[in-house]
């Protein structure tokens, strides 16, 4: 059986199973830290850093969904730090592309929004980009918007870990990565994908949606894949 | 579902890639090794799409992960490499001393554009004939000689217009090499 530790969340002392990262024993205990790269029963990348926490005795903050908590440890999810980093690592990703929500499918159901109003941003303190991003129609089925897309690599994990198929990758890096199918091949080229539409499902914004939505209307159910990877004995 | 095409670009030696991927079968950051020794044999020192879906094909790895590492690293090319190589170096060093106004001269001689693209930091630009392949490099390591300038793996520092100028006339009396 594994060992039972002592952790504490805000000052709240909580008893976890070791092995379980910060993230997991909050969650388990009813708190909740802000995440969007993170999806239960998926891998755990790190990369968007909005689940960052304060570990006292450590001189860096630390991301939640990567790091496993330790007996004794004293954790912080909240302060004004905290709130700060989380804003600017927010508004760094809606400068990057061009998010419009009001001509959005995904409008009032994407995380990223929901989050920017969870963390109440107002405005972004720094230039949009506007980069100039293709939108690649040409599955029969969905429609991949690179305009929308934060680079969370949730579609990345879901058809490696859960579909197997391992169509999607992220190309190039820094400010040009991208997401590609394939050898950057037309998704509906694609002869890995299998059409399970997992990708869909779990993407957080409208940069993969099902075809035939209007504004608003793209809903997603990411559970489904969380389910699925339990039943597989994903640890979650 | 059918398979993907087994066929090379032209330029790829078939059994040189089989050579290449026996020997690396297995071993841990295969893919590396690799990529990089087949872009070395192509004459073209790139890696054509057609043979990274067949190095796919043999090794099971997805065509995207492939793609993702070729794309990862500046040292692959998916484009065919000119005969000459100029590098010039666009890091903080070697932009406060000029690099900028050097690079646009380069683009001019060979006949680019010079808008927009001088103001991207990653460019790779080859011209039509295939003799002259133009890039530009995060920073050499040698920011004391900045602006530094590589010219076919001749490295330059304290590169200014009427030096550059003399390779350029050098390069233009060269028999084309093949
Ligand atoms: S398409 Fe969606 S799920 Fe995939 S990386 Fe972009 S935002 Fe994330
Ligand atoms: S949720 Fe932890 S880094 Fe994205
Ligand atoms: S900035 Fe040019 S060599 Fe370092």
């Amino acid at each position: 059986m594994s060992q039972q530790i002592s952790v504490r969340i805000d000052n709240e002392l909580y008893t976890a199973t070791e092995g379980r990262t910060i993230l997991q024993v909050a969650a388990d205990n009813g708190r909740s830290i802000p995440t969007l790269c993170y999806l239960e029963g998926l891998s755990a990348p790190g990369s968007c850093r909005l689940c960052l926490v304060e570990v006292a005795g450590v001189g860096r903050l630390l991301p939640a969904c990567t790091t496993p908590a330790r007996s004794g440890m004293s954790v912080t999810t909240n302060s004004d730090a905290l709130a700060h980093n989380r804003l600017m690592a927010l508004e760094l990703l809606f400068i990057e592309r061009n998010h419009v929500c009001s001509v959005c499918v995904s409008n009032g159901h994407c995380e990223l929004q929901s989050m920017a109003q969870r963390l109440g941003m107002t405005h972004v303190h720094l230039p949009y980009n506007f980069p100039r991003l293709p939108v690649d129609v040409s599955h029969p089925r969905f429609v991949l918007d690179h305009n929308r897309c934060i680079l969370c690599s949730r579609c990345v994990r879901v058809c490696d870990e859960i579909e197997g198929a391992q169509v999607w990758d992220i190309s190039a890096r820094g400010i040009n990565s991208m997401l590609v199918a394939e050898l950057d091949r037309p998704w509906g080229e694609a002869q890995s994908c299998t059409s399970c539409g997992k990708c869909v499902q779990v993407c957080p914004t409208g940069a993969l949606v099902e075809k035939g939505q209007a504004v608003e209307e793209m809903t997603k159910r990411n559970r489904i894949v969380t389910d699925l990877a339990v039943k597989r004995g994903a640890r979650t | 579902m059918p398979s993907p095409p087994l066929q090379l670009a032209s330029g790829l030696d078939h059994e040189f890639v089989d050579n290449v991927l026996g020997k690396q079968q297995g071993r841990p950051g295969a893919l590396l090794a690799i990529l990089q020794q087949v872009q070395n044999h192509h004459p073209r020192k790139y890696l054509p799409l057609e043979t990274l879906e067949y190095i796919g094909a043999r090794t099971r790895i997805p065509l995207a992960r492939i793609y993702s590492v070729a794309t990862f690293f500046a040292l692959f090319n998916l484009e065919p490499q000119g005969r000459n190589t100029i590098s010039v170096c666009r890091g903080t060093a070697c932009h406060t001393r000029g690099s900028r106004d050097l690079f646009v001269k380069l683009l001019m001689y060979y006949g680019f554009r010079t808008e927009g693209d001088a103001e991207t930091d990653q460019l790779v630009v080859t011209t039509a004939d295939g003799n002259m392949t133009l890039r530009t490099v995060a920073c050499f390591g040698q920011c004391a000689l900045a602006p530094v300038i590589e010219v076919n793996h001749a490295i330059f520092g304290h590169m200014n217009e009427p030096t550059l100028q003399r390779e350029l006339d050098a390069l233009a009396q060269q028999e084309p090499r093949i």
